[in-house]
């Protein structure tokens, strides 16, 4: 994926979320910075009060500021973002559980904010993910 | 007068192991009894469906409850369990059920549980077979480890929430929205209780080694496993049910592992297949006993 597409992918993501009745209406103390890892790609999202404050693509050695990790490799994330994603690529927890998805770092802000990072996760199915051939 | 729906709900006194429970439960139809349990940390709502579906409940009486400490079964009403941490044990979870089935004097029921119950509905193939006409094991498996975990009950987290969204994905994507939302509303209602479920789910439930010992003889057992479930998986069941002798299992597409709850219509497919064996059992049980 060339920076140009991260940049396109970086914008809808921002917008989806932001206009994301879900996450309007709950996502008041949604706030926490998270990584999402492709192994091609690593992406930091900074969340303000449920809407997106940042998203930094591919950060420096001395940039890479999150709170906890979504690592996964290129195929689970295409499978993931699919429209309608097979089994076991479905959430982070199947994900997580049956595919080989990795959650690091500090899991509690995770779990505080699961409700809101839950329905955040399922806006890639719109926005694809930000790995080649990430779009459905 | 608005129309008021069929189907009633009543408390019933019992004891289990000295236990002192008023257990609520819901119930429809007429015929043979069919007697379901919810999920871990969840109530009777998720069997809405069917406890008012007619071409089920015009051949069974359909009955749901509320295990204690779940829905609106309080706690046991002579014991301080408050002082204590909540663990659901095999043993009493198999006590539960035979109490309740004799306190509303039920003869030979079909038994279907889902998830833990599910898990609880093979222990009853195991432990108890002559109590029951036909048992239903729904995302049920021999052993399913590796959910009991402390974010249930973590106090720096919201409880409700990490528990209904920690099931979330447990449901397939295609299931209507409105049921998976009512399902994870449901949850928000039972983080209390989940926990000291999931013990049970993923500790104390175990039978590997014992499933040659079950006897579909004296009693079918049919199981249903939903290809959205990750964790009691269709190769779970499949291989649970591959050492039982005579279990019939089936395979169910576009469903998890709440799916009398997120999808009925398309749970009801397999249900209908599944009291189809165990009626059609029955009838060869008859015959050879004629």
């Amino acid at each position: 994926m060339g920076s140009k597409a991260l940049q396109q992918w970086a914008h809808e993501f921002r917008e989806l979320s932001n206009s994301d009745p879900e996450l309007r209406a709950h996502g008041r103390y949604f706030s926490c910075s998270y990584l999402l890892d492709s192994g091609e790609h690593r992406v930091v999202v900074q969340m303000y009060k449920g809407r997106v404050d940042d998203i930094v693509i591919d950060p420096g050695p001395l940039d890479e500021h999150y709170q906890f990790a979504i690592r996964a490799s290129p195929d689970t994330w295409r499978k993931f973002a699919q429209k309608e994603p097979p089994p076991m690529y479905h959430g982070l927890w199947s994900a997580t559980f049956r595919s080989g998805m990795r959650l690091e770092g500090d899991l509690l802000p995770l779990m505080q904010n699961l409700r809101c990072i839950t329905r955040q996760m399922e806006l890639l199915r719109e926005t694809g993910a930000p790995v080649s051939s990430g779009r459905s | 007068m608005a129309k008021l729906s069929p189907v009633t709900g009543h408390y019933v006194d019992m004891k289990v192991q000295g236990d002192a429970l008023r257990v609520f439960f819901l119930e429809n139809g007429s015929g043979r009894p069919l007697v379901c349990q919810h999920t871990a940390g969840c109530h009777n709502h998720q069997w809405r469906y069917l406890l008012e579906d007619d071409d089920i409940t015009s051949n069974y009486r359909v009955i749901a409850y509320d295990l204690a400490r779940h829905g609106k079964s309080d706690p046991p009403r002579n014991r301080d369990w408050w002082k204590e941490e909540y663990r659901l044990t095999t043993d009493y979870f198999t006590d539960f059920i035979l109490s309740f089935c004799d306190a509303l004097d039920l003869e030979k029921p079909i038994f279907m549980g889902c998830s833990f119950g599910g898990n609880e509905t093979l222990q009853l193939a195991y432990r108890k077979p002559d109590r029951f006409a036909g048992l239903i094991a729904v995302e049920g498996a021999d052993y399913s480890p590796g959910y009991y975990l402390p974010w249930w009950h973590h106090p720096h987290a919201n409880a409700a929430q990490v528990c209904a969204s920690g099931v979330w994905d447990l449901m397939a994507p295609m299931s209507p929205d409105r049921d998976r939302w009512a399902t994870w509303f449901y949850y928000a209602q039972g983080s209390e209780a989940f926990e000291g479920d999931l013990y049970y789910y993923s500790v104390d439930h175990d039978l590997r080694g014992h499933l040659d010992k079950i006897d579909t003889s004296r009693c079918p057992l049919v199981m249903l496993t939903g290809e959205y479930d990750y964790l009691t998986t269709p190769d779970d069941s499949r291989r649970t049910a591959n050492q039982i002798r005579g279990a019939e299992f089936i395979e169910m597409k576009k469903i998890g592992h709440f799916p009398m709850s997120e999808n009925y219509p398309v749970f009801k497919t397999y249900l209908q297949q599944a009291l189809d064996i165990v009626e059609s059992r029955l009838g060869e049980a008859r015959k050879a006993a004629d």
